[in-house]
C-alpha cells in the first residue's frame, strides 16, 4: 500500500466526495461525517507521505503503470509533500469550523472534497497536463463552494471566478499546448530534459508557452493585476469557504508556479532568458506594493485581508523568482506558513462577525474586550503576517530578504522591506482599533435588535448567531501553529534542500 | 570557575537588573545598581580571554560574548563608570525610573562591546540608541525634541552601518569578527563602498564633524545625573566600533580625528552653557582617539584605547562637577556665575584635577595617554601634506587641539569658579556626591602618576621595543616641556582672547566690529547647519503625518485624492472591478508579457 500513497491520495477525496451524495437518499446530514472521516485519513496518508520522503527521498509513481514520459507520472519532493500535509491538515481544522458554521447540505460536502482532491493532485502531479486537470476540478469546486452562500452576492462573485479562472486556465491549457508542440512531451521532468537541447529555451515558441502558462497561473495566484476576482470571491463566500480557499487554493497555484519555474522550465531558463526573470520579479514587487495599498483603503476586513493576500503572494513569488536556495526555502515557508495565517484569520472574522456582527474596520473598534480570546489570537496571527519574531512570518521573510541579498538583487531587497512596512500599517491599525478604540456596535444595542425577531431566525446583520468552541478552538490553533512552525523550519530545510538540489543548481 | 564566568554575557543580567531598579524602592535600587555594575567590572577583570556562547541565530554564527583586551578595557572602564554614576544619580535626586533607563542603556553597551560578530553588535548599537534615546525622553520638556532629533540622526546612522555590514557579509560570507573561530580571514569591514558607509555610520556615533550637531544639541538638556551616563556610552562604544570597522587604520579617519579635536574645542571655546561647552569637548576628545584608531597599528591603537580609558573618568567627572553646579545654583549659563570656590571648595578642587586631566597636564592622566597618540601621529604615520617644521600635518593639529583645550577649560574655570563673587550663598556638594566625584578625581591623578598601571590594561604593551613602532615614555623632559608649554600658550591665548571672547553673544552689534570673519564664519555655520537640521526635522515630520493620516484615515484621503462626495457605499469596495474589465485586464496583461518576452 505504501508504494501507492502518491495516488491514493487523490483517490481517497474523490471517492469520499462520491459517499455524500449517494448518503442524502438516506440521511440529509450525513455529509460532515463522511467528509470528517475522509479527511481523518488524507491527514494520516499525507502523513505517512511526508514521512516517507523525510526518510527516503523523492517518491514517484506511475498511474495504471504506464511507464514515465508516456503515461502520467506523479511526483513528489520535500516542498509537494509538505503542501499535500498542508491540505490536508487545513481541511480538517476548516471541518472543525465548518460543523458549527455550515453550509450543511451533503451536496456542499461532495464539492468540498472534491476541493480537496483538486488541490491534492495540483501538488503531487508531475505532468504538465495532469496539473492542467486538477486545476480545473480545483477551480471547478472552488466556483461552487463560493456560490454556497445565500445572497445574490455569493453568486456574482462565484460567476466572476469561472469566467475570469476559466479563461486563466484555458491560456495556461494554451502554453501547454505550445509546450507539446515544441518538445512532444508532457512529463515535467522529462520537458526540463528536452527544453534548451531540443528547443532553444529563447525560441518564440518557448517563450510563448512560458507567457501564457505562468499569465494563466498567475490569475489562479491573484497577482496585481489579475487579482480582481478574488476580494470579492473571499469576501462573500459562506465563512467556512473563505477561510479554506484563502488558505489553500492561491497557494497550491503558487505552488504549482513554483514547479513550472523549477521543475520544467528550471532556473537555467531563468539565466538564458533574464527579461522573464525581470518581469516575474517586476510583476512581484508590483504587486506586494499595490496589494498592501489596496488593503489600506479598504474599510471591510475581510476585503483587506484578501487584498494582503495579493501583496503576501507576491513576495512568495519573488522569492521563489530570486532562485537561490536561501530565498526557495524562505518562499516556500511563507507559502505554507501564510496559508495558515490567512485562514485563521479568515475563520477569526467569521466568529467576530458571528458574535458580535461587526465587519468593518470602524466596526471592530473597542472589540478586543468582548472577544478577547478570538481578538487575542487574531492580533497574533496579523503580527505573525507582519513578521514580528518569532512568528513563522517572519521567517520566510527573513529567508527571502537574505536570499535577495545574497543575489545581490536590491531593488527586490527595498521591496521586501518596505513590504513589512506596508504590511504593518494595515494591521497595525486593525489591532489598534480591536484595543484601543472606543466601542462603535454594543452588546445593548445588539441584545435589543435580537430580541425583536424570533429566537431562531437570523439577524440581519449576522450579529448574534452562535458561535461553537469548535470554531474558536481552530482560530487559537492557526494562532499557536503561526508560532509553533518556527521550530519546525529547520527539518524542512533540510528535507528541501535534500529533494530539490536538482532544481536549484545555482 | 572560569566556565561559571562565561555562563551568561553581561547584558544578560545587567538588563533584568536594570528593570529591577526602576521598580525596587529608591534607596534598594541605586544600591543594587551601583553594586551590580561593580560587580561586573571584577567579571570582567577575571573573565578568560576567547569566545564564548557561539550560536546560531536564524541560520547565521553569532558570538554573544567575547572577550579581548579591547572589550576587556572597555567593560573595565564602563563598570566603573557606571557604579559611580549610580550613585551619583542617587545623591542628584534622580528618581529610579531614570537610573532604570540608564542601566539597560549601560547593558546595552556592554552586549555592543562584548558582541563577537557584528550582526550582535548592530543589535546593541542600535538598542543602545533606544534606551539613550528613552533615557533623555524621562526628562521631559525640552529634551523631548532634542531626544527625537537624537533618535534620527542615531537610526540613520545605524541604518548606513546596517547597510555596511549586510554589505560585508556578501563579500566574506559570514558576519563573525575575524579574531573568533570560524571567523573570515580579513578583519573589519570589506573596503570600497561598505568602509565608507561604515565610517559615517559609525561618524554618526563619535561626532564626525558635520555629523556631531546632536552631541551639544542633546547632552546639556535631561538630568544632571543622565548627562554623566550620556558623555560615556555611545560615544566610546562608537570608538570602540571604529577599531573593529577599521582594524589597520584608515587616513582619511586619522584626519577626520585631527580635525574633530581642533573643531571641537574651538567651538567649545565660543559656549557659556556649561555642560554645551562638555559636549563640544566630548567632540574633540573623542577626535584624539579616533585619529589613533586612525593612524592604526600597536602604538596608536594602544594610544587611543588608553584614551577612552582616561576620557571616561575625567569627562564623567567634568559632567560631575558642572552637575553638582547646576543642582546648587540652579544656572547653566557661565555668564551668570562666578566666585564659586569660596562656596563650593571641594567642587572647585575636583573640577580643577579634571580640567588638567583633560588638557594633558604633567601628573594628570591625560598627559599620558593623550602623549600615546600625538607620539603615534610622529612616528607611526606620515608627515601628512602640511608640516610645520618637525611636527607632522596630524601631530600639529592634535597639538593645537590642546592649546584650545586648556583655553576653553581655563574659560570655564575662570569664569564658574574664580572670576569675581558669587552674590549669596550655596552649600558645597552634598556627602554622596562628593565620594562620587573625589574617587574619580584620585583615579585621574592615580593613572597619571602611575602610569604602568593603565599600560598593564592596554591591549598593546607601549614600553616594549617588540610591540611598537617607538617605546613612549610618560616622563621625559621633551613631552614635559611640551605639556607644559601647551598650558604656557592656553593661558597666554586666553589672555588675549578673553575680551572678544567675553562678548561674544552677549552684544551680538559690537561683536561684528572685532572679529567678522569668525563671527560671519560661524553664524553661517550654526544657521546653515541648524536650518538643514530644521529643514530636515520638519520634512521628517510631515512626512509622517502623511503617512499616519493614510493609515488612519484613508477614506477620506481616497475621497480627497477623487474630489468626489460618494456615499458610504461608494466607498465601500473602491476600486472594484467588473468581470468584462478583468478579462480585458487578462488579454491585455498576456499580450504584454509575451510581446514583452519575445
Amino acid at each position: 500500500m505504501i508504494d501507492h500513497l502518491p495516488v491514493l491520495l487523490v483517490v481517497l477525496p474523490i471517492l469520499g466526495g462520491a459517499v455524500p451524495l449517494v448518503v442524502s437518499l438516506l440521511h440529509e446530514r450525513a455529509g460532515w461525517a463522511v467528509a470528517t472521516l475522509t479527511v481523518a485519513g488524507q491527514v494520516a496518508l499525507a502523513g505517512l507521505l511526508a514521512w516517507t520522503v523525510e526518510t527516503s527521498g523523492t517518491v514517484s509513481y506511475e498511474v495504471g503503470g504506464f511507464a514515465a514520459p508516456y503515461g502520467i507520472e506523479l511526483v513528489v519532493d520535500g516542498l509537494s509533500a509538505a503542501v499535500a500535509l498542508l491540505v490536508a491538515v487545513v481541511a480538517l481544522g476548516v471541518l472543525a469550523y465548518a460543523r458549527h458554521a455550515g453550509p450543511r447540505s451533503n451536496s456542499f460536502y461532495s464539492l468540498y472534497l472534491l476541493l480537496v482532491a483538486g488541490l491534492t493532485g495540483m501538488s503531487v502531479t508531475g505532468d504538465v497536463f495532469n496539473l492542467y486537470v486538477f486545476l480545473e476540478i480545483t477551480g471547478l469546486a472552488a466556483y461552487g463552494l463560493v456560490a454556497s452562500g445565500d445572497e445574490a452576492k455569493s453568486a456574482v462573485a462565484a460567476l466572476k471566478y469561472l469566467i475570469i479562472g476559466t479563461v486563466g486556465a484555458s491560456l495556461y491549457l494554451l502554453g501547454v499546448g505550445y509546450l507539446l508542440a515544441a518538445t512532444g512531451t508532457l512529463n515535467m521532468a522529462d520537458l526540463a530534459g528536452k527544453l534548451g537541447s531540443m528547443a532553444a529555451y529563447d525560441s518564440t515558441l518557448v517563450l510563448t508557452a512560458f507567457g501564457l502558462m505562468v499569465g494563466g497561473l498567475t490569475v489562479k495566484v491573484a497577482l496585481f493585476p489579475l487579482h480582481t476576482w478574488q476580494p470579492d470571491a473571499y469576501a462573500n463566500a459562506p465563512d467556512t469557504v473563505s477561510a479554506f480557499i484563502s488558505a489553500l487554493v492561491s497557494t497550491v497555484s503558487a505552488y504549482a508556479l513554483a514547479r513550472l519555474l523549477f521543475s520544467v522550465f528550471t532556473v537555467e531558463f531563468l539565466s538564458a532568458v533574464p527579461i522573464a526573470r525581470w518581469a516575474l520579479l517586476g510583476l512581484a514587487c508590483v504587486s506586494v506594493v499595490t496589494g498592501s495599498a489596496l488593503a489600506v483603503s479598504q474599510s471591510s476586513v475581510q476585503r483587506m485581508l484578501a487584498y494582503s493576500s495579493v501583496s503576501q503572494f507576491g513576495l512568495v513569488v519573488a522569492g521563489f523568482t530570486v532562485g537561490t536556495p536561501m530565498a526557495v526555502v524562505g518562499a516556500s515557508v511563507h507559502l505554507l506558513g501564510h496559508a495558515v495565517m490567512k485562514g485563521g484569520l479568515f475563520a477569526a472574522t467569521g466568529v467576530i462577525e458571528r458574535k458580535t456582527g461587526a465587519t468593518t474596520l470602524n466596526g471592530y473598534a473597542g472589540m478586543g474586550s468582548r472577544v478577547p480570546v478570538t481578538a487575542g489570537a487574531f492580533s497574533v496571527l496579523a503580527l505573525a503576517m507582519v513578521g514580528v519574531p518569532p512568528a513563522i512570518g517572519f521567517v520566510g521573510k527573513w529567508f527571502i530578504v537574505f536570499g535577495a541579498v545574497k543575489a545581490e538583487i536590491w531593488p527586490v531587497v527595498v521591496v521586501l522591506l518596505a513590504s513589512t512596512l506596508l504590511t504593518l500599517a494595515y494591521f497595525a491599525r486593525l489591532v489598534e482599533r480591536l484595543y484601543f478604540a472606543e466601542a462603535t456596535i454594543h452588546a445593548d444595542e445588539q441584545a435589543d435588535a435580537t430580541a425583536d425577531v424570533p429566537a431562531d431566525a437570523t439577524v440581519a446583520d449576522g450579529s448574534g448567531r452562535a458561535v461553537s468552541t469548535g470554531m474558536v478552538a481552530v482560530v487559537v490553533a492557526a494562532a499557536v501553529l503561526a508560532v509553533a512552525l518556527t521550530a519546525a523550519v529547520p527539518a524542512f530545510e533540510q528535507v528541501l534542500n535534500e529533494t530539490l538540489p536538482q532544481l536549484l543548481t545555482q | 570557575m572560569s566556565e561559571f564566568l562565561t555562563l551568561v554575557p553581561p547584558v544578560a543580567v545587567l538588563l533584568p537588573v536594570a528593570v529591577l531598579v526602576a521598580l525596587l524602592p529608591r534607596r534598594s535600587g541605586h544600591a543594587l545598581g551601583a553594586l551590580v555594575p561593580a560587580l561586573a567590572v571584577a567579571w570582567v577583570w577575571f573573565v578568560p580571554t576567547g569566545a564564548h556562547l557561539q550560536t546560531t541565530f536564524l541560520g547565521f554564527d553569532a558570538v554573544l560574548f567575547n572577550v579581548d583586551d579591547f572589550s576587556r578595557l572597555m567593560g573595565l572602564i564602563f563598570g566603573l563608570i557606571a557604579a559611580v554614576a549610580v550613585l551619583y544619580s542617587y545623591a542628584s535626586e534622580a528618581d529610579t525610573t531614570q537610573t532604570g533607563f540608564a542601566l539597560s542603556y549601560v547593558a546595552t553597551s556592554f552586549g555592543a562591546v562584548f558582541a563577537g560578530d557584528w550582526l550582535s553588535l548592530l543589535f546593541f548599537w542600535e538598542l543602545m540608541a533606544v534606551t539613550s534615546t528613552l533615557l533623555v525622553w524621562h526628562y521631559g520638556g525640552k529634551a523631548v525634541r532634542a531626544g527625537f532629533r537624537y533618535a534620527l540622526l542615531h537610526g540613520l546612522g545605524g541604518t548606513l552601518l546596517m547597510a555596511a555590514i549586510l554589505q560585508t557579509y556578501v563579500a566574506k560570507g559570514t558576519f563573525l569578527f575575524a579574531s573568533v573561530p570560524n571567523g573570515p580571514e580579513t578583519a573589519g569591514i570589506a573596503a570600497g563602498l561598505p568602509a565608507a558607509l561604515a565610517a559615517v555610520g559609525i561618524g554618526v556615533n563619535v561626532g564626525f564633524i558635520g555629523l556631531h550637531a546632536w552631541l551639544p544639541d542633546t547632552y546639556p538638556r535631561p538630568h544632571v545625573a543622565a548627562s554623566v551616563f550620556l558623555c560615556v556610552f555611545t560615544t566610546k562604544t562608537g570608538v570602540y566600533g571604529m577599531y573593529r570597522a577599521f582594524p589597520d587604520g584608515h587616513v582619511a579617519v586619522a584626519y577626520m580625528g585631527g580635525g574633530m579635536a581642533v573643531f571641537g574645542a574651538m567651538f567649545a571655546l565660543f559656549q557659556n552653557d556649561m555642560r554645551r561647552l562638555l559636549s563640544y569637548h566630548i567632540q574633540s576628545q573623542v577626535g584624539y582617539m579616533v585619529a589613533g584608531v586612525g593612524i592604526g597599528g600597536a602604538l596608536a591603537q594602544a594610544g587611543a584605547f588608553a584614551h577612552v580609558f582616561n576620557h571616561i573618568l575625567y569627562k564623567g567627572l567634568l559632567f560631575m562637577t558642572a552637575g553638582v553646579v547646576i543642582y546648587r545654583t540652579g544656572t547653566e549659563s557661565l555668564k551668570k556665575l562666578g566666585g564659586l570656590w569660596r562656596e563650593m571648595p571641594l567642587t572647585a578642587g575636583a573640577f580643577s584635577v579634571a580640567a588638567l586631566s583633560i588638557a594633558g597636564f604633567p601628573g594628570f592622566n591625560g598627559f599620558v595617554s593623550k602623549g600615546i597618540v600625538i607620539s603615534a601621529s610622529h612616528y607611526s604615520f606620515s608627515k601628512g601634506p602640511l608640516p610645520v617644521g618637525e611636527f607632522y600635518t596630524l601631530e600639529w593639529l592634535l597639538l593645537l587641539g590642546g592649546v584650545g583645550t586648556f583655553m576653553s577649560f581655563i574659560k570655564f574655570g575662570y569664569y564658574a569658579f574664580f572670576h569675581g563673587e558669587y552674590e549669596g550663598s550655596v552649600p558645597d556638594a552634598n556627602r554622596l556626591q562628593s565620594v562620587a566625584m573625589l574617587t574619580v578625581a584620585a583615579l585621574c591623578v592615580a593613572y597619571g602618576i602611575f602610569d604602568s598601571a593603565l599600560f598593564a590594561i592596554l591591549p598593546f604593551d607601549v614600553t616594549n621595543e617588540a610591540v611598537v613602532d617607538h617605546v613612549y615614555k610618560t616622563y621625559t623632559v621633551p613631552h614635559i616641556v611640551e605639556g607644559v608649554a601647551l598650558a604656557a600658550l592656553g593661558l597666554v591665548g586666553f589672555a588675549a582672547t578673553k575680551k572678544p571672547l567675553s562678548k561674544l553673544g552677549r552684544v551680538p552689534d559690537v561683536d561684528r566690529l572685532y572679529n567678522p570673519v569668525v563671527f560671519y564664519g560661524t553664524r553661517a555655520l550654526v544657521v546653515g547647519v541648524t536650518e538643514l537640521y530644521a529643514a530636515v526635522d520638519r520634512a521628517v515630520v510631515r512626512a509622517t503625518a502623511v503617512v499616519v493620516r493614510t493609515a488612519t484615515e484613508p477614506d477620506e484621503l481616497l475621497a480627497q485624492l477623487r474630489d468626489t462626495s460618494a456615499g458610504d457605499d461608494g466607498l465601500a469596495h473602491p476600486l472594484r472591478a467588473g468581470i468584462g474589465f478583468s478579462v480585458l485586464i487578462l488579454a491585455v496583461f498576456v499580450t504584454v508579457a509575451l510581446l514583452l518576452l519575445s
